[in-house]
């Protein structure tokens, strides 16, 4: 393990540390926080040789760059991103070495996806809060980068030239960030039933994504019902993904910085799948929603879970034959 | 009332990672006692799969793995771990820590003292003297950390501010209801703040932030600013260490 630094020279609107976000937090009134796409977070340290939940950058908006002062082994993903390093265009969802000295830009494009993922070999050193990287903004946890970020890591370059073809083809789970409105699976909840013809309602009608949008909530703007009897709902705990009408019109999907309570009507919660596009939706994007039954909600999530199991063991393999191990906990649940 | 079984439960699944526990019985402090001690069991015996609960005053929000496990299996386990549960004797993973916590009452650390002390028909002084005679017992953490608590003795149920206030200081001292919460940081709320302490409740920077968990005992003991100032107050910590 040596040290590497990394100079930051461009950060986007918000960039910060992050990771998958705090285990066993919320029981004590911290929401669990971490990468508003848990799934492009994931693969951009499987892409590296970290295990999933190792810390890395997320970054919101703008033009983040560093340069590093030994090769480091990076990936990019999240919403569809320019790559480039030392001004030519690289891969994003891929391994890539940025050599010493060279700087690695990514510019997203952030009508079609809000968020990028940085992942680089080794750990990153940072604070942390109950034993996560991620920020808690409430708790006054901002974990934004200064100038220079510091590394520990393994990674000694591969040894081969420029001139070669790419190293790597793996079987990648790309999260799409189509250009029309996106369709999100919504599974109903019991709260449904005191707003008669919501159901229908949401699902013929189109939501767009408001400016006062965070990883708190997504608001948005869109036809939306309020149950007939003003009784009041006791304040109880909110999923991640709630569907929640507030007493304003106005619907929101709760983020992963939730407040972890709230007695406002819920009429349905996200399916697991959807949460990382709901991840990458920025101001202006159109939603749609999908009721699903939760069966075919598990289903789609497990078959995520095949695919990153999948990429891990090939991302181990083809490192393995190119003699870099990148760590003996690479596969880690 | 005193109910030697515990009452039966209800569980609704909440998404395709969640079920929501509640206790459906006419009493409302029968149902929040009953959570109370049902998450109690429940975190000391969790079932497989399960990520981790959020408490609601009357429910328990259970998140799981749905490829562990299932809303099926976790309701199981609720409905055996809840027949198993006389309400009257709560399990008691740890002993209680004691908690004399210092707070200046006055008009600038109080602003809703005196409209709390109008609404329960008692004088400010009155009010401050029936926070510092309640017995609190932490009943859960709420946002960031907040030390919720039950126990309040007032003649009636404090209500809450009609329109929230935008920034309460970290250390107000808040009520509503028959409960009280310490503001941990600056923030919103919609509580009646009556005073403040001068100690910090909850430190980002310590690997354990907080010194106090569920189940344990408050006391709030009237300051002057004087005292208050004199006290060199840091991180809160508890007064008595059990043995």
């Amino acid at each position: 393990m040596t040290t590497v630094g990394l100079d930051i020279t461009g950060t986007g609107w918000i960039t910060t540390f992050q990771d998958l976000g705090r285990r066993d937090s919320e029981r004590r009134g911290v929401p669990t926080g971490g990468a508003a796409d848990q799934h492009s977070a994931a693969v951009a340290n499987v892409l590296v040789g970290n295990p999933r939940g190792a810390t890395l950058i997320e970054n919101l908006g703008g033009e983040p760059a560093f340069v590093p002062d030994a090769d480091v082994l990076v990936a990019v993903t999240g919403g569809p991103a320019r790559v480039t390093v030392g001004g030519a265009p690289v891969d994003s969802w891929s391994p890539v070495v940025v050599p010493a000295g060279q700087e690695l830009r990514v510019r997203g494009d952030v009508g079609l996806g809000a968020r990028t993922y940085l992942a680089v070999n080794g750990v990153l050193t940072t604070e942390t809060l109950l034993g996560s990287a991620a920020p808690d903004a409430r708790m006054g946890f901002t974990q934004s980068l200064g100038s220079r970020v510091c590394l520990e890591s393994g990674f000694r370059g591969f040894r081969r030239s420029h001139f070669t073809p790419p190293l790597f083809r793996l079987p990648v789970p790309v999260l799409r960030c189509p250009d029309g409105p996106w369709v999100i699976d919504v599974v109903e909840s019991h709260g449904i039933q005191a707003i008669p013809g919501v159901r229908e309602l949401i699902a013929e009608s189109s939501y767009v994504v408001t400016g006062r949008s965070n990883h708190v909530g997504l608001r948005l703007d869109g036809p939306v019902r309020h149950p007939d009897s003003d009784t009041e709902i006791v304040s109880h705990g909110v999923p991640i993904g709630a569907l929640q009408i507030p007493h304003a019109d106005e619907l929101i999907v709760l983020g992963r910085y939730r407040s972890l309570t709230a007695g406002y009507p819920i009429v349905g919660v996200a399916s697991r799948a959807s949460l990382p596009l709901l991840g990458q939706a920025g101001p202006g994007r159109e939603l749609r929603f999908r009721w699903v039954d939760r069966e075919t909600s598990v289903r789609r999530f497990a078959r995520r879970e095949g695919e990153l199991r999948v990429l891990e063991r090939a991302t181990a393999d083809a490192f393995g034959a190119l003699g870099f191990e990148p760590s003996a906990h690479l596969i880690q649940h | 009332m005193a109910t030697a079984q515990f009452p039966a439960v209800t569980v609704e699944p909440f998404g395709d990672s969640a079920v929501m526990v509640t206790v459906p019985h006419p009493d409302p402090a029968l149902r929040r006692a009953a959570i109370v001690a049902f998450r109690e069991r429940f975190l000391a015996d969790r079932p497989h799969g399960v990520l981790d609960v959020v408490s609601g005053l009357e429910s328990l929000l259970v998140e799981f793995d749905p490829l562990q496990t299932a809303p099926t299996h976790v309701e199981y386990a609720v409905r055996l771990l809840a027949r198993r549960l006389p309400v009257h004797e709560p399990l008691r993973p740890r002993t209680a820590l004691r908690f004399a916590i210092p707070v200046v009452f006055d008009e600038e650390t109080g602003p809703d003292l005196a409209a709390v002390a109008e609404e329960v028909g008692l004088a400010p002084a009155e009010v401050v003297e029936a926070i510092a005679q309640s017995t609190f017992t932490i009943s859960l953490l709420g946002a960031a950390m907040a030390p919720m608590m039950d126990g309040l003795r007032v003649p009636r149920p404090v209500r809450r501010r009609a329109e929230p206030r935008t920034d309460v200081a970290p250390g107000a001292i808040m009520v509503a209801g028959t409960n009280a919460i310490i503001q941990p940081f600056p923030g919103p709320t919609g509580w009646r703040v009556v005073g403040r302490t001068p100690h910090t409740i909850v430190d980002i920077s310590r690997p354990e932030p907080v010194s106090f968990g569920t189940g344990d005992i408050v006391r709030f003991v009237p300051v002057t600013r004087d005292e208050a100032a004199a006290l060199d107050a840091s991180f809160l910590l508890p007064t008595e260490v059990p043995a």
